[in-house]
């Protein structure tokens, strides 16, 4: 009933979906606006508010801009090189993918996202109903996640759902797509991520996008140099 | 008495988090992107900051060199106690490229000398912002330069971080700082130039070193394979010229190395002689570190840092100070002379008093992140060894942050070592220090 196709080993249309997968999330060169919440077992939640710049497959800067706790943090991550401005510290420190600055279910990796097929080969990729799902390994053993396995709506070319997994096969987490908008300027993606992990049964993390927008950045923008100055871009 | 009253404001806000906690309960996840459009609107002003209350508790050691040297005619029992707060404002405004940025500390304390307070202006700059490849700022400002966690060698330009507190900030200095980008496709990535202008009068940055100078300080960074390299120097005549490399590379996605290399060619070493006299040698020195940090599949965080400082004290500058101090105060018993108690304490203020003043030294950190699902929670020991002289610190902490903005740490910290050591011969045995802020 629901396999209808399926490309085994290294998938050339597989990487074609992913590549349009990642455009339809973004563009080349962009700004936005995030809300990160963390949601406990018993209700309590935390949120975090950062602007983040993107250029390219794997450039992406963020500050965040509350909570005053967190103010003036800044984060930078170049391919696989991630670092961490902190303004009391006054200098960025290298940081890794499997960190996380925020805490709660959503690490580094998450936060500062790579285009998926920049980190990602597509294996295999089946169809179910109206949804492709994508079976991709990762290219070196740096990524933060060896394997995903991504639902994809065959129309809209958009996720709805990734299972992240581990070396060992083990499931660490699932991203949930949710709530597409249009962000103008042809941008139509989902507004929100959701994602939980049986690693932390209860807790739950929500990261929703606002603000989304075309913009010209200079590659000078993404250098160590920089970091403590990102807000500037705002 | 002392340790009631401690104890008493650990109870306060254990109890005030307990009335704390369900105002932030329940939450209804919403989404409304208009809401958060409007808490995105830039201005172009910033004021922030915390306000911290720390009460430390302090377990005398009265057999220790420093015991003697503070209260050789004193006695404040077995235990000295300390209450601390502090204010510090943030503050920031832009407009088009131009920007001004302050970081101020208001401090309040009350200890065995009664209350005192002190007013610090640790950074107060205007920038000058034209693009992201350039910047130039005039004014108080920190340049904290190198890849080391506790240490640095390379800082040529600031103040020495507390490696008891590394991640705190340092008091800037006035001076002028550019910072010129270019970035490049190819295995270098980023190429980065900041040239810095430090002035010392009697004035200004008095403390940098001789006054009346112009000083010069660079640092050339680049990204190349994938690898952090600065090459750094300093010259003037308010301190000795000074080269400077330092390096910083991620390994796997769990593993990150780093060092740092300074060479002073010419540099004053300061020695003290057995009747506790200080006296300077030019000599070539070398300092160095190297360190790693590594992160656990389940989230544990362990740092490892060498520090060798070759500029710094040994084992026989050790000896004839601690020496010197118990003849000192064998003098003191024996004729009521405090002089040379008090020369020690001069000396004690001077190259005794800079953070971790001796020659080889290994850090360690061990972290863990959010263990059993607790959100927000960190438990964590280092311990800084003196590895001349095999004394040690050692200090379990818990860092919380049960609400937004509201952050606690608890702290005990151990010295152990022998006579004449390091650690050995410090003020106190142990302390214990609860620290809270809140962020606004």
């Amino acid at each position: 009933m629901c396999l209808c196709l399926a490309v085994p080993a290294h998938s050339d249309d597989g990487d074609a979906i992913l590549k349009k997968v990642d455009r339809n999330l973004n563009p080349e060169v962009f700004e936005m606006y995030r809300k990160l919440i963390n949601l406990e077992p018993d209700g309590s939640k935390k949120e975090f508010i950062m602007f983040t710049i993107k250029k390219g497959r794997d450039r992406i800067a963020s500050v965040f801009l509350s909570p005053a706790s967190e103010k003036g943090r800044a984060t930078l991550r170049l391919g696989e090189n991630m670092w961490l401005y902190i303004p009391n510290v006054g200098k960025p420190i290298r940081i890794t993918s499997l960190q996380s600055v925020t805490g709660g279910v959503f690490n580094n990796a998450d936060i500062m996202r790579l285009d998926y097929s920049a980190e990602y080969n597509c294996e295999k990729m089946e169809q179910q109903e109206d949804l492709l799902v994508l079976h991709l390994k990762a290219k070196t053993r740096s990524v933060a996640y060896d394997s995903l396995k991504m639902w994809v709506d065959d129309k809209k070319l958009l996720p709805s759902k990734i299972e992240c997994f581990a070396s060992s096969g083990m499931l660490i987490k699932t991203l949930y797509f949710k709530k597409v908008k249009d962000f103008g300027d042809g941008i139509v993606r989902p507004a929100v991520i959701e994602t939980d992990s049986p690693l932390h049964k209860g807790y739950k993390s929500i990261m929703i996008f606002a603000k989304m927008k075309k913009r010209d950045l200079p590659d000078e923008a993404f250098t160590l140099n920089f970091l403590s100055r990102v807000e500037s871009l705002r | 008495m002392k340790r009631t009253l401690f104890a008493f404001s650990v109870y306060v806000v254990c109890l005030l988090l307990t009335f704390l906690q369900p105002a932030f309960g329940e939450y209804e996840y919403g989404f409304d992107l208009s809401e958060i459009e409007k808490e995105v609107e830039k201005k172009p002003y910033h004021i922030g900051g915390f306000l911290e209350f720390r009460p430390v508790l302090f377990g005398l050691d009265k057999d220790s060199a420093f015991y003697k040297i503070k209260f050789y005619d004193k006695d404040e029992g077995s235990t000295l106690e300390q209450y601390n707060s502090r204010l510090r404002l943030e503050g920031s405004y832009h407009k088009g490229i131009v920007g001004a940025f302050f970081r101020a500390d208001s401090t309040l304390w009350y200890g065995y000398e009664g209350w005192d307070g002190d007013i610090t202006l640790l950074e107060g700059f205007l920038a000058l912002k034209p693009g992201p490849s350039f910047a130039l700022e005039a004014g108080k400002r920190v340049a904290q330069w190198g890849k080391g966690y506790a240490f640095n060698t390379v800082n040529f330009v600031s103040r020495p971080k507390d490696p008891d507190d590394p991640t705190e900030p340092v008091e800037g200095y006035y001076l002028a700082i550019a910072d010129w980008i270019k970035s490049f496709g190819g295995p270098l990535k980023t190429l980065a130039f900041t040239p810095v202008i430090l002035p010392v009068t009697e004035s200004i940055n008095d403390k940098f070193g001789e006054p009346d100078h112009i000083n010069f300080a660079a640092k050339l960074y680049g990204l190349l394979w994938d690898t952090d390299i600065d090459l750094l120097f300093f010259t003037g005549k308010s301190r000795t010229t000074r080269y400077g490399m330092d390096f910083a590379r991620n390994i796997t996605e769990n593993l990150a190395i780093h060092g740092e290399f300074a060479w002073l060619p010419g540099f004053d070493k300061k020695s003290i002689d057995s009747q506790g006299r200080l006296y300077t040698q030019k000599s070539d020195i070398m300092k160095y570190l190297l360190g790693i940090r590594y992160l656990t599949t389940n989230n544990m965080t362990f740092i490892l840092e060498y520090y060798h400082n070759g500029a710094g004290l040994d084992s026989n500058d050790a000896d004839n100070f601690y020496s010197f101090v118990d003849r000192a105060y064998d003098k003191y018993l024996s004729t009521g002379n405090s002089s040379d108690l008090n020369k020690a304490a001069k000396l004690s203020q001077g190259s005794l008093s800079t953070f971790k003043p001796f020659r080889n030294y290994l850090y360690f950190r061990g972290s863990w992140s959010e263990p059993f699902d607790i959100l927000y929670f960190t438990p964590a020991v280092f311990s800084i060894i003196n590895l001349n002289d095999r004394s040690l610190s050692i200090t379990p902490e818990l860092m919380y942050n049960p609400i937004t903005n509201l952050q606690l740490r608890l702290r005990g910290g151990l010295l152990i070592g022998g006579k004449n050591t390091e650690f050995g011969e410090k003020q106190n045995d142990y302390k214990v220090e609860l620290r809270v802020r809140y962020f606004f």
